[in-house]
C-alpha cells in the first residue's frame, strides 16, 4: 500500500480564524491524508521551517484577516531559498481573496487558490491528485541539512508503508547524543510538558540542538492530524527538527517506522533526541529499543483508584515519573501513592510534581536538572 | 460545585416557583383575586399611543388572559418589559417613538414595582409632566476600523454625521489584536487590514480626534480583547493627554475584553488563561471604581457562533462565561451591586429558528442566575446585550441577496429586544464594508425602527406566540443541558481546559458545511437555485496602500526613540508589580504614556508565558 499523501496546514499570522480550516483537516483525514497542523497565527518562518522538516508534499494556508497577497508569496519565497520548491503553496480565504489577488498570487509561485463556495470533494480531490506523487527530488546533495535529514526519513516512512517489517532494535549513535522517551496516557500533558523542557534547553546552551519525534494515532490506510506543533510554541525553532508521525495501525503508541527514524536521528549530531508517544494504556511499555537512555512517564493525579497503579507496566519501567498537574486537588494523594508504589520494585526511579502550563514552574526546572545531569550521576544520586 | 451549578438550580426552582404559584392563584382564592386586581390595574394604566394614520394602540400589548393562574405564569414566568425575569425586555418602552403628548405620566406600570428607570441604552423615554420628551439615543451600531487612525477617524466623522449621538465601535487589525507592533519583522502586510493599526497613545489620540470623549453623547467601544487592558490604559492615557486628568470618571463606552470566548472560538488570545483572567479582573477592578459609566467587559457569544457554534451553543457559553465572570468579580470581594450593572453582553443573530427567542430566554436565565445565585438587585439582574447579524450566514454567491438575509436576522434582534444593534453590510464575504453598503446596512435599521410601525408604537407587539413560546421552552431546556455539562467537567475554567466548548464548537460548524454541502440546509444562490453564470463581483477593496504601512511603522519607529528612557524605566515598574499580586492596572496606565502596546506585551510575556494555543 502507498504511503499517505502529507501536507501541512496553518492560518498566517495575525489571523485567528480557523474554523474554516478545521473542517477541512476534518475532511482530509477522513480522506486519507496526513495533515500536519501547524496551527492559527503562524508567521511565514515558522511554516517554512515546519514544511521542510516534516517534509509534506504542499502548504495549504487559510487566511482571512487580509495581507494574504504578501503572506502567501513570503511563503513561496522562502521555500524556494531554502532549495524546497518542490513543496507547493495552495491555500483560500473564502471571499476575502479575489480573482485579482489570486492572478498576482500565482504568478509569484502559489499552486492553487479555492474560491468560495468550493466544496469540500473538491479540495480533497485536488490534494489527492495533485499531491499524491512524490517528491521530484530526494534531498540532493547540496540542500540544506534539515531537508536531507527529513526526506531520509520520509524514504524509511515509505519503506514501511510498502511492506518492509520493523527490525529489532538498532544501537548506533554519535557520542553525546541523549534519547530520553516520554510516554503516559492521553491528557496528562506531555506534549506541553517536552515543549517547556525544549524552552529551558535552549535557554541553558546557545548552541545545543534537539530532536523531537512525535506520535499522533492513524489506522492503515487512513489520515491523520499531526497536531502536536501547534501546541508546542517554543518548539518552532531553528535548533529544533521536528518530526510528527502517525502510528499508521501500530499499536503501543509508536509507528513500525520509529525504530529507524530514531536511530537515523541518533546519528545525526543532536544533543537531545526526545521522542513522544501517543497516549497510552496501562499495558504499554512502548520503550524496548536500546537507543533510549533514560524514559519519562507523565501522569495525571486523577487516575481513579490506587489499584489501578498496579496495572501500570510503565511505572516498574520509566526513570522518571511525572505527575502533571499537579496544582489538582488530588495531587498530593497521587504523590504519595505512586511514591509508595514505586518503593516497591526497588530500583533508583524519581518522582517528580510539575504544572507545565504554569509559566517557569519549579517542577519543570527540576527535570529539567535531572536531565542534564550525566546518566551515571543521576543514578548514583537516585537513592 | 461552581457557581454555574447554582444559577442551573435557582432556574430550576424559579420555573417551579412560578407553577406552583400558578396553582396558588387557582386554588388560592385570596390570592387569585390579587392576581387578577393587580392585572386589571397594570392594564388600566397602559398609556394610549397613535399610529400616522390615527389608528389609536396601547403602548404596551399583553395577552388576553384574565384567568388568575395565566396571569401569574405570565407575570412571574415572563414578567414584564422592564421587570424580572425579563423575558420581555430589559427595559419598559425599549424602542418605542416618544409620546407627542406626553401629559400621561409615565410612572411605572403598578404603584408598588421596583423603579428602575430606563435611560439610555437604547430605550426610548418619555419623560415625566409636560417636559418635551428628551429624544433617546439610537440603537445602531456601526463596526468601524480601516487603515490607519486618521482614516479610521475619518470614517468615524462619515458615519457620525447620520447619528444624532456618537456611537463609535471600532475595530483593530490584526497586529493590534495579537498585541504586537507595526514594526515586528513579518507583519508588514498585516498593518491596517481588516481594522485599524494601533501601536501608540499617539495612535489613539488620532483615532478618536475631533470627538468630545467625555460628552454624554459620546461612547467608544473597542471590540479588543486579548491585549484588552493594555488597550484600554492607552485609550485613558489619549483621554488624558487631550481632556486632562478630571475626564476619566466622565469616559463612557465598552471594551471587549473577553478572554472565554477567545479561548473558546476567537484565538485571540496572548497571555496564558490564568494571566489573561488576572489582567482583565485588575481593570474591571478599576474601572468599576473609577470610571463608572464604562463597560470593561463584553460577553460575547458572536464569535462563537461565527466559529460555528449551534445558537444554544452559544447562548450557554456565554452566560455560562458571564457567570464565571461574575464569580471572579465576587471572590475580590467586589459587590455584585457594583459590577453586575457593569457586565454586557453581544450576541450573534442568524437565521436559525432558536433566534427567535434566543436572546429573550438568555435574559430571562441571566436575572434568575444573577438574583438567586449571586444575590444580585434589580441592575445587576439586567441582561443588556448588543447584537450583530450573523457575518457567517453572508455568501458571495449572488451577495446582494445578503441585504435580504440581514434584514431578517435585523427583525429577529429586535422581536429579541436587543439594546442595540448593528447590521452587516452585504458586501462583507468580500473585504471590509465599503460606503455604499454600510450605508444600505444602516438604512436597513432605520426603515425597520423609524420608517415602519413595526416597534414604534406598542411593545411586545410580536412577543408570545404560541411558536416563540415552544422555541423559548426548547431552548431554555437545551441551554441548562449545556450548563449542567460545563458544570460536571468542573465550571467554565475546567471545560476550557479539556477542550470543551472548543471541540463542540468544532463538531457543529463541520455539521454545518456538511449539511450545506447534501443540501440539508439550503443555501440561496448557493446550493439552491445556483446560478452558474454568475461571475463574482470585482469590488474596489479597502486595501491599506504599502506607504501608509511604511508610515505607521516610521512613526511608531519615532515613538520609540523618543520614549526609549521612559519606556524602560515603566516597563520594569510593571514587571514588577505583575510579579506581586498587586493590581497592575495603574503600573499598566503609567506604561501606555510611554511604551508601545509590543514593548508592554513583550513584558508582561515575559513574567507570565505566552498563550499556548488549543487546536
Amino acid at each position: 500500500m502507498a504511503a499517505p499523501v502529507r501536507i501541512l496546514t496553518a492560518v498566517p499570522i495575525c489571523d485567528g480564524h480557523d474554523s474554516a480550516i478545521n473542517t477541512i483537516n476534518l475532511e482530509f483525514i477522513r480522506h486519507g491524508i496526513e495533515v500536519v497542523y501547524l496551527g492559527y497565527h503562524r508567521y511565514a518562518e515558522d511554516i517554512v521551517r515546519a514544511a521542510i522538516q516534516e517534509d509534506v508534499r504542499a502548504v495549504g494556508i487559510s487566511s482571512y484577516n487580509g495581507g494574504h497577497v504578501e503572506f502567501f508569496v513570503e511563503v513561496v519565497k522562502q521555500l524556494r531559498k531554502r532549495g524546497a520548491d518542490d513543496i507547493a503553496v495552495f491555500g483560500g480565504g473564502g471571499g476575502t481573496i479575489t480573482h485579482d489577488d489570486q492572478r498576482v498570487m500565482k504568478k509569484r509561485g502559489v499552486d492553487k487558490i479555492f474560491f468560495a463556495g468550493t466544496s469540500l470533494t473538491d479540495m480533497v480531490d485536488f490534494v489527492h491528485d495533485r499531491y499524491g506523487k512524490a517528491h521530484r527530488h530526494n534531498g540532493r546533495n547540496g540542500a540544506p541539512a534539515d531537508m536531507q535529514l527529513a526526506r531520509k526519513l520520509t524514504q524509511i516512512e515509505d519503506s514501511f508503508a510498502n511492506g518492509k517489517t520493523a527490525r529489532k532494535s538498532a544501537t548506533k549513535k554519535t557520542g553525546n547524543t541523549r534519547v530520553i522517551g516520554f510516554t503516559g496516557p492521553g491528557g496528562a500533558g506531555k506534549t506541553t510538558l517536552i515543549d517547556e523542557l525544549v524552552l529551558r534547553l535552549l535557554k541553558r546552551d546557545s548552541k545545543l540542538r534537539i530532536a523531537i519525534l512525535s506520535h499522533d494515532p492513524s489506522v492503515v490506510g487512513a489520515g491523520a492530524l499531526l497536531g502536536d506543533r501547534a501546541t508546542m510554541i517554543n518548539s518552532q525553532h531553528d535548533r529544533v527538527f521536528m518530526r510528527s508521525m502517525a502510528t499508521r495501525g501500530q499499536a503501543g503508541g509508536l509507528s513500525p517506522a520509529t525504530e529507524d527514524c530514531l536511530q537515523l536521528l541518533a546519528q545525526s549530531g543532536f544533543d537531545y533526541v526526545i521522542i513522544e508517544t501517543v497516549g497510552t494504556g496501562q499495558e504499554a511499555m512502548p520503550f524496548q529499543s536500546k537507543l533510549v537512555d533514560q524514559t519519562v512517564l507523565v501522569m495525571n493525579p486523577d487516575y481513579g483508584a490506587r489499584l489501578q497503579l498496579q496495572k501500570i507496566v510503565m511505572l516498574d519501567l520509566a526513570d522518571i515519573i511525572v505527575v502533571n498537574k499537579s496544582d489538582q486537588d488530588r495531587a498530593r494523594t497521587a504523590m504519595s501513592e505512586i511514591g509508595r508504589r514505586v518503593e516497591q520494585n526497588g530500583r533508583e526511579q524519581r518522582v517528580l510534581a510539575t504544572v507545565a502550563k504554569r509559566h517557569r514552574d519549579v517542577g519543570v526546572d527540576q527535570l529539567c536538572d535531572w536531565l542534564t545531569q550525566p546518566i551515571a550521576r543521576m543514578s548514583r544520586r537516585a537513592n | 460545585m461552581s457557581k454555574l451549578g447554582s444559577v442551573v438550580e435557582a432556574v430550576d426552582k424559579y420555573n417551579k416557583f412560578v407553577e406552583d404559584e400558578v396553582k396558588r392563584a387557582r386554588t388560592d382564592k385570596k390570592f387569585g383575586q390579587q392576581m387578577v386586581t393587580r392585572w386589571n390595574g397594570i392594564k388600566a394604566k397602559i398609556p394610549l399611543g397613535s399610529a400616522p394614520t390615527g389608528l389609536k394602540l396601547p403602548r404596551l400589548a399583553l395577552p388576553e388572559i384574565d384567568e388568575a393562574g395565566d396571569i401569574a405564569r405570565y407575570l412571574l414566568g415572563d414578567g414584564l418589559p422592564g421587570e424580572f425575569p425579563f423575558l420581555n425586555g430589559a427595559y419598559r418602552e425599549m424602542y418605542l417613538e416618544p409620546l407627542q403628548t406626553p401629559a400621561i405620566e409615565l410612572g411605572a406600570y403598578e404603584k408598588n414595582a421596583h423603579n428602575g428607570k430606563s435611560k439610555n441604552n437604547g430605550s426610548r423615554n418619555g419623560t415625566k409632566n409636560g417636559v418635551k420628551p428628551q429624544q433617546a439615543e439610537e440603537p445602531t451600531r456601526l463596526f468601524s476600523g480601516l487603515m490607519l487612525a486618521e482614516d479610521t477617524n475619518e470614517r468615524f466623522h462619515f458615519l457620525g454625521a447620520h447619528q444624532r449621538s456618537k456611537r463609535l465601535s471600532t475595530a483593530f487589525d490584526g497586529p493590534t489584536l495579537y498585541g504586537i507592533d507595526s514594526d515586528a519583522p513579518g507583519i508588514l502586510g498585516k498593518i491596517g487590514e481588516g481594522g485599524v493599526a494601533v501601536d501608540t497613545v499617539e495612535d489613539m489620540i488620532r483615532l478618536y480626534d475631533g470627538f468630545d470623549l467625555g460628552s454624554p453623547d459620546f461612547s467608544a467601544s473597542m471590540t479588543i480583547s486579548g491585549p484588552a487592558p493594555i488597550i484600554m490604559a492607552m485609550y485613558i492615557a489619549a483621554a488624558k493627554r487631550r481632556f486632562g486628568n478630571d475626564i476619566v470618571p466622565r469616559l463612557r463606552g465598552t471594551i471587549q475584553a473577553d478572554i472565554f470566548k477567545e479561548v473558546q472560538a476567537q484565538n485571540e488570545t496572548i497571555f496564558p488563561v490564568e494571566a489573561s483572567l488576572r489582567f482583565l479582573t485588575d481593570m474591571m477592578e478599576y474601572t468599576t471604581r473609577e470610571m463608572p459609566r464604562w463597560y470593561p467587559v463584553s460577553i460575547s457569544g458572536y464569535h462563537i457562533g461565527e466559529a460555528g457554534s449551534t445558537p444554544v451553543q452559544q447562548a450557554a457559553y456565554t452566560l455560562s462565561n458571564g457567570f464565571a465572570y461574575a464569580e471572579m468579580m465576587a471572590s475580590r470581594g467586589i459587590p455584585v451591586d457594583e459590577f453586575g450593572p457593569r457586565l454586557s453582553f453581544f450576541l450573534d443573530c442568524g437565521l436559525d429558528v432558536e433566534y427567535i427567542a434566543l436572546t429573550r430566554v438568555s435574559r430571562r436565565i441571566w436575572a434568575i442566575g444573577m438574583r438567586d445565585a449571586f444575590g444580585a438587585g434589580h441592575k445587576a439582574q439586567m441582561f443588556k446585550v448588543h447584537t450583530q447579524t450573523s457575518g457567517r450566514s453572508l455568501v458571495a454567491a449572488e451577495f446582494k441577496n445578503n441585504l435580504t438575509r440581514t434584514a431578517a436576522e435585523l427583525m429577529l434582534s429586535y422581536m429579541n429586544g436587543t439594546n442595540s444593534c448593528h447590521s452587516n453590510s452585504a458586501d462583507e464575504p468580500f473585504t471590509t464594508p465599503s460606503e455604499e453598503w454600510i450605508r444600505l446596512a444602516a438604512h436597513g435599521q432605520a426603515i425597520l425602527l423609524d420608517e415602519s410601525g413595526i416597534f414604534k408604537h406598542t411593545m411586545n407587539m410580536l412577543s408570545g406566540s404560541p411558536g416563540m413560546k415552544a422555541v423559548e421552552r426548547a431552548v431554555e431546556a437545551a441551554i441548562l443541558e449545556e450548563f449542567r455539562e460545563i458544570e460536571r467537567l468542573g465550571g467554565v475554567m475546567g471545560a476550557v481546559e479539556n477542550r470543551y466548548q472548543r471541540s463542540q464548537i468544532q463538531t457543529a460548524a463541520h455539521r454545518y458545511e456538511q449539511q450545506i454541502y447534501d443540501g440539508t440546509r439550503p443555501i440561496i444562490a448557493l446550493n439552491k437555485y445556483r446560478n452558474s453564470e454568475e461571475e463574482m463581483p470585482e469590488f474596489e477593496l479597502a486595501r491599506t496602500p504599502r506607504a501608509k504601512q511604511q508610515l505607521q511603522v516610521d512613526r511608531l519607529k519615532k515613538f520609540k526613540a523618543k520614549n526609549a528612557k521612559k519606556a524602560e524605566a515603566a516597563l520594569e515598574k510593571l514587571a514588577g508589580v505583575v510579579e506581586t499580586d498587586e493590581n497592575c492596572f495603574p503600573a499598566l496606565m503609567e506604561a501606555a504614556e510611554v511604551c508601545s502596546l509590543g514593548q508592554i506585551s513583550t513584558t508582561l510575556q515575559e513574567v507570565v508565558g505566552r498563550f499556548r494555543p488549543m487546536v
